[in-house]
């Protein structure tokens, strides 16, 4: 289980997640869900441990063992990964050589070619193509899902999978999320898209950087709707219908 | 050293940059070796002519590609040096007359070399509609002692096509002076794009120069660099724009590792012409830490992660 203890983090002293606890089980799908602004990335940045997302307090715990102060690739090495809403270019990179890690992840080639037709890609024709601004950013994020199907992750974090996409995409990313959960891992999608998170089991709603609410992913998205959506102060807590 | 075992010592070096050497046995692939001041290997093709002067610290070579003739392979061009010092001065002139298309592949391979210098001089011109890429890749020896003076002067005429790399990433540099000095007439598109990678003390000095003189010119001068250890870099980059509709973009992408690092990049744009339009961009600094935590988030080290970007940087 994956599970963050009263986390609380700031920059340039305003606080972004204050006292944030949140649970994670292997093989159930979770949404987290909030306006633009409500610090939903943030959470995913401090659970994969992003060097300028260090929480100031709480704790991050994996199976009970605190991974509070791990580094990124310690964390990855514990089976967290995190996709992030804009993905990075790599010049000169192949899609070959990023999906494989250059080479140190030990896959088949096969593999590497089912995944890329998983998520829709011929692998003959983009596996020589580079990781860089010459692919579309549907196109990089498909390779990004892709690398996801090869890391099997035991927790995934999908930071607005859907966002600049087309609709085709957004069944893959479905494809996607359910594959993850189907091998026991968790996948973790950030969004404020409805269609995004009703897929998934449970739910948190995110509002100013804390939880409104958690429960079962239904639940959650009809507060959504009838709270956040209408609400007139996005992320102004002492305004929202929910905390009154 | 024989001719024999020369020519087998510079092919076995040209080798480790990838380079097939039965190329140079291939009688349907245009190539020339040269060691030291001798040519010790040449075949010509139909259509294409490679005409060799030796001089005394040196070669040159007059390089012709006929009219309306398309080379279909590569030309292999290995240059060498074999012993550990000297001064070696290789100048290429090279005319690609109208509508001709060919492509040149170029080894400089010097893998003994201590105490060494080489001065390579191309002038170049692609006649009205002629096409021409030149990829040139080096090949040091470990001691970093070695100066490397490079200078291409290249008119592309009307229609004219021209593309130019320079690769020297899998070695240590030394010393190193690359100049591009490109002019682009009417229509004709040019691009000149170095890679390089420097470690220890190396020295870098690049400056890549486009005059867009034609209409419609357009030009590309791309430059990266990664500075390692103590190295210095030091990349000026230009373009002039001097003719109505002509574009051109120069770009510079420096990495750099290391606290003794010292490197610089310097655009210089000119606009001679209203309608002319110039581009740059450039940045310097470590690798990106988005581009790091992707890679960690997949379970590299921060190291295998840098290496892994380089390495794609300077492919």
């Amino acid at each position: 289980m994956l599970e963050l203890v009263d986390v609380s983090y700031k920059t340039n002293e305003k606080e972004i997640l204050s006292d944030v606890s949140m649970k994670f089980l292997p093989g159930y799908k979770y949404a987290v869900i909030g306006t633009n602004g409500a610090g939903k990335s943030t959470i995913g940045y401090v659970i994969m441990g992003l060097s300028s997302y260090k929480p100031y307090k709480g704790k991050i715990l994996l199976n009970g063992k605190d991974i509070t102060d791990l580094p990124v690739t310690d964390r990855a090495k514990l089976g967290i990964t995190l996709m992030w809403q804009e993905p990075a270019r790599f010049e000169g990179m192949t899609i070959e050589n990023y999906l494989t890690l250059g080479g140190k992840l030990s896959v088949q080639k096969s593999e590497v070619a089912e995944a890329m037709e998983f998520v829709g890609l011929n692998p003959n024709l983009y596996l020589k193509r580079f990781v860089d601004k010459t692919l579309s950013g549907g196109e990089r994020k498909r390779v990004e899902l892709a690398s996801i199907i090869l890391l099997k992750p035991k927790y995934a974090i999908l930071d607005e999978p859907d966002s600049g996409i087309d609709l085709m995409s957004l069944s893959i990313i479905n494809d996607v999320v359910n594959y993850i959960a189907q091998y026991g891992g968790t996948p973790i999608i950030i969004t404020h898209r409805e269609e995004m998170a009703y897929s998934t089991d449970y739910g948190y709603l995110i509002c100013a950087g804390k939880v409104l609410m958690h429960g079962k992913t239904k639940d959650v998205l009809n507060a959504f709707r009838n709270t956040c959506e209408t609400c007139a102060h996005p992320n102004i807590p002492e305004t929202n219908e929910l905390r009154k | 050293m024989d001719v024999k075992r020369e020519f087998e010592a510079i092919v076995k070096t040209a080798e480790k940059l990838g380079t097939d050497a039965s190329n140079f046995m291939d009688k349907r692939i245009a190539s020339i070796i040269i060691s030291g001041n001798r040519v010790i290997g040449l075949n010509n093709i139909p259509g294409l002519k490679l005409v060799p002067t030796t001089l005394e610290d040196g070669v040159q070579v007059d390089m012709e590609i006929e009219q309306n003739t398309q080379i279909p392979f590569p030309v292999h061009v290995c240059t060498g040096y074999l012993e550990k010092k000297g001064y070696q001065r290789v100048i290429f002139n090279i005319r690609v007359k109208r509508n001709a298309k060919v492509k040149f592949t170029a080894h400089c391979v010097f893998p003994q070399a201590e105490e060494f210098t080489h001065e390579a001089t191309s002038n170049v011109i692609v006649e009205d509609g002629a096409v021409m890429e030149y990829n040139d890749e080096h090949y040091h020896s470990d001691a970093g002692t070695i100066i490397l003076k490079t200078t291409t002067n290249a008119v592309v005429e009307n229609g004219g096509v021209y593309r130019n790399t320079f690769h020297l990433t899998k070695t240590r540099v030394g010393k190193l002076e690359v100049k591009m000095n490109l002019t682009l007439k009417e229509n004709a598109v040019g691009e000149l794009v170095s890679k390089v990678k420097a470690s220890k003390n190396d020295e870098v000095d690049i400056n890549e120069i486009i005059h867009l003189n034609g209409e419609k010119a357009r030009g590309l001068a791309k430059t990266i660099v990664v500075g390692l250890d103590e190295s210095k870099v030091n990349v000026l980059n230009e373009a002039y724009g001097n003719a109505p509709y002509s574009r051109a973009h120069i770009s510079c992408e420096e990495i750099t590792k290391g606290e003794k690092v010292i490197v610089a990049t310097t655009p210089i744009l000119k606009i001679t012409n209203d309608l002319a339009e110039l581009t740059h961009e450039a940045s310097i600094g470590r690798v990106s830490e988005k581009q790091l935590e992707t890679l960690m988030a997949k379970g590299l080290t921060e190291e295998e992660a840098t290496e892994l970007i380089i390495k794609g940087l300077l492919m």
